[in-house]
């Protein structure tokens, strides 16, 4: 049912002194068509969201710029002689929010990266072959070798953290962005 | 012979409204380029896509601003 107007015969309410119109006094219902939101309407809407969504980058570039790279300078993760071949080790760096996963590559070294996806930041695990490094998010892949991006939407390598060795420990010294 | 089909007519407000649709949704696709510079510590490329996404914003309001007219 629609309620475009006062029918016919049926005044507004100019000459009454009311703000409701004549015809909406005498026949008080309400059509579902009434609430439509019109082509013009629906652009104003759109212009809405699009300021929402250029204030919305805005800020996450301003978060991006003013959280900076954060610095674990020299951590102890691991006595080299627990590390078991083929299994990673889970730590955290640079900070406790960082998770970070510690292998053995085929070629027996170690290396370690962080295991954000530089996607979108899903947590990436080590495969069964040991050889690579799978986001599960979005299929995403990296080598365990090097840490470079393999297949998948990743567009950059996956952050390297710098290890040293020191009387049978494992030092997290520093990250590397590729 | 059939008779011609009359041309059909394009509401300006329906052709803006898709066009204005393409642009939000790039700016959603921007948005991902920004927090993919966030997690990858990378402020320039986040920085790239907010003045993208400004920009695509302003063209936004101006065509809204046309259709009023």
């Amino acid at each position: 049912m629609t309620a475009g107007g006062p029918p016919p015969g049926v005044g507004e309410a100019g000459g009454t002194g009311g703000a409701v119109p004549v015809w909406r006094r005498d026949f008080p219902y309400r059509a579902d068509r009434e609430d439509e939101v019109t082509r013009r309407e629906f652009v104003r809407f759109l212009m809405l969201g699009s300021g929402a969504f250029a204030v919305g980058t805005v800020a996450v570039a301003a978060l991006t710029s003013a959280r900076g790279e954060p610095d674990g300078g020299e951590v102890a993760v691991v006595d080299e002689a627990d590390l078991r071949p083929g299994e990673p080790f889970l730590f955290r760096y640079p900070t406790a929010d960082d998770p970070a996963i510690l292998l053995r590559t085929p070629a027996g070294e170690l290396a370690a990266y962080s295991q954000k996806c530089t996607h979108l930041g899903c947590v990436v695990y080590l495969s069964e072959a040991g050889d690579e490094l799978v986001c599960p998010c979005h299929e995403g892949g990296f080598s365990a070798a090097t840490g470079e991006v393999l297949f998948g939407p990743p567009e950059r390598p996956l952050p390297r953290i710098t290890l040293e060795v020191r009387g049978g420990t494992v030092w997290a010294t520093g990250v590397e962005h590729g | 012979m059939a008779e011609p089909r009359p041309r059909a007519r394009v509401d300006p407000a329906a052709a803006v409204g898709v066009y204005v649709l393409v642009l939000v949704v790039l700016q959603i696709f921007l948005l991902t380029v920004a927090l993919d510079g966030f997690h990858g510590y990378d402020p320039g490329l986040a920085w790239a896509a907010a003045g993208v996404s400004v920009l695509l914003a302003a063209s936004v309001a101006v065509v809204e601003r046309l259709l009023r007219r």
